[in-house]
């Protein structure tokens, strides 16, 4: 749930740090070390923590290595990699994470940026309430999402398929059909992103300048050609956050899908993450580190890219 | 104004089909299985609130309880603490290394728990933190610190200087006007800051998941995996221990509402 930064750098773009300070407090601050001992506690638990587990990844992703005993560990330079690209499993969850990425990503930004104009437009108000009601998802664990889906989508007993039974439909099994398991993960993962998608764009519409709107309107402009010329361009940085965001969470997705299908019924919803850590309990642990390790490649490189063609044009 | 009435009939769905499955799963958890295969949407004839007895002792939902709320508490407040020391250090200092060290702590925000958790276990293996809360508090306080690294320093950069120069003519030392002048001045962000890693600390899953088998160890998102396994057609007990863990999420959301969206959509800007 941390949020990860594909780009470091855009956030260093601070301007000038300790600009709240003048050479003469600086100079009078104390000992040339002190400001390496602010920094022990926090770089020390980070790197035992962190860095030595990145380092040991790389590390561990060039061995073949049962994962118990370290003498057993011999390298094989970038074998692991290799045989998971020869793996056709690899390349069908891989395909499914793909498939998400329409659900995922693009159907919330949609359903989210729509009433983000609306109210915009129409100058709702109440709109905090909405926020509020429209948030709640976000800020719920992945597991539990998907316990209380799989149980909304019971087809026996459970209240989706109650309601569309006694209106007349005969609605499928959802997370046990083989057709239907991976969209509806979809739609439960377009289900916890649509109110995050809202609340961020409609922060942006109101940081927009009310001149452009007057201006579109004095040229003639109608709702959805104000829409188009303005509000769109004008929302193009928070439409790249909110892409990323979500193209992260279809990549890495793993929460959803484990507490729903647990990759089933049969391979059909077997995403990356959830392949990776099966074949850990084949005690395959460089085999595994080295797809996650490609995950986490094929995530930056993709989010960096969505952020490149959306974001920061003239800034 | 039929077009404004249409606008808020979209909002209210919207809402609704956010909020909705929260509380039919309630309302299950306070009905029998009879009840739910009868009419899943009717109201029980009496609450049936045995249903969270039996998720609290046989479920094991006080156990996975205790161990969340601990791991939160022991996460959270060491978090705040060494990132407001770190992001000190580079709001006030200027020091050689600086940029790198800053640098190198942003590499926690590159590179996904996903490809470090296994080489985490082998690690916690080593130190003989397996099954206990230290293997989740520890590296779950180092997680933090590249995020709150980045908050806390742009946070106390933003202090006015005045305030830090009449401190320091007062004869007040660093650490005084880290703790007595910043940390109180920059209250609301901290708070901010400790409810994010408060949120993902307890929502937390996969590292757990993987470093910790015995149950004793458990917290509830791991808890509620293993629970919808073992009762899988008892739906009134999963939507019991279900209710459980969102009661306390949906609740510090409603206190702190509005910093939470904003620390979680401007913490998606960040990151």
């Amino acid at each position: 749930m941390r949020p990860h930064s594909p780009e470091p750098g855009v956030l260093a773009g601070e301007p000038a740090i300790a600009a709240g300070f003048t050479a003469s407090s600086r100079r009078r601050a104390g000992p040339r070390w002190e400001p390496y001992l602010y920094l022990l506690p926090g770089v020390v638990v980070f790197t035992l923590f962190v860095v030595i587990p990145i380092v040991a990844a790389l590390a561990i992703s060039l061995t073949a290595w049962n994962g118990i005993s370290w003498d057993t560990a011999t390298f094989v330079g970038i074998d692991n990699y290799i045989q998971a690209f020869e793996e056709p499993r690899f390349w069908t969850a891989l395909w499914h994470n793909l498939i998400l990425i329409p659900y995922f990503v693009i159907l919330p930004t949609i359903l989210g940026l729509a009433p983000a104009a609306l109210v915009h437009q129409m100058k709702l108000r109440g709109a905090a309430l909405f926020q509020a009601g429209l948030f709640l998802p976000y800020i719920m664990p992945g597991v539990l999402i998907g316990v209380v889906w799989r149980w909304m989508l019971n087809p026996i007993f459970g209240p989706v398929n109650s309601v569309l039974e006694d209106i007349g439909f005969d609605p499928p099994t959802w997370l046990a059909d083989f057709t239907w398991a991976l969209p509806t993960i979809g739609f439960i993962g377009a289900w916890a992103a649509y109110g995050f998608c809202y609340v961020v764009l409609v922060a942006g519409i109101q940081k927009i300048p009310v001149d452009l709107y007057d201006a579109a309107r004095l040229d003639g402009a109608n709702g959805w050609q104000e829409f188009t010329a303005v509000t769109l361009p004008g929302l193009r940085r928070e439409i790249a956050v909110v892409l990323t965001v979500n193209l992260i969470n279809a990549l890495r997705a793993f929460d959803v899908v484990k507490a729903t299908t647990d990759g089933g019924p049969g391979d059909s919803t077997t995403v990356l993450a959830l392949f990776m850590m099966n074949s850990l309990d084949g005690n395959r642990a460089g085999y595994a580190i080295a797809i996650a390790l490609f995950l986490a490649v094929v995530t930056l490189v993709l989010s960096l890219a969505v952020l490149k063609l959306f974001g920061d044009r003239d800034d | 104004m039929i077009k404004r009435g249409l606008a808020y009939a979209v909002l209210v769905l919207g809402c609704l089909i956010a909020i909705v499955p929260f509380a039919i799963t309630t309302l299950a958890s306070l009905k029998t299985m009879p009840e739910i295969v009868q009419d899943v949407l009717a109201l029980p004839a009496t609450p049936a609130w045995g249903n969270y007895a039996e998720a609290w002792e046989q479920g094991r939902f006080s156990r996975f309880f205790l161990n969340s709320t601990v791991v939160a508490i022991a996460v959270v407040i060491p978090s705040v603490v060494f990132s407001s020391m770190t992001g000190y250090a580079f709001a006030r200092f200027r020091f050689r290394g600086s940029n790198a060290i800053f640098g190198y702590l942003l590499l926690g925000m590159v590179v996904p728990l996903q490809a470090m958790v296994v080489p985490l276990f082998y690690l916690l293996r080593e130190l003989n933190m397996l099954d206990s809360l230290w293997a989740l508090i520890l590296p779950q306080i180092a997680l933090s610190m590249s995020f709150g690294t980045l908050l806390m320093r742009q946070t106390f950069a933003s202090v006015p200087k005045d305030i830090v120069e009449a401190s320091v003519l007062d004869g007040a030392s660093s650490w005084q006007i880290l703790w007595q002048v910043m940390f109180p001045l920059s209250r609301p962000l901290i708070g901010t800051l400790g409810l994010l890693f408060f949120i993902w600390t307890w929502n937390e899953f996969l590292l757990p998941l993987v470093v910790n088998i015995d149950p004793d160890y458990h917290t509830l998102p791991v808890g509620l995996l293993y629970f919808q396994q073992r009762w899988t057609s008892n739906m009134p007990l999963i939507a019991a221990g279900a209710t459980i863990i969102f009661v306390p999420l949906i609740l510090i959301f409603m206190m702190f509402q509005k910093q939470l969206i904003r620390g979680l959509t401007e913490g998606a800007l960040k990151g």
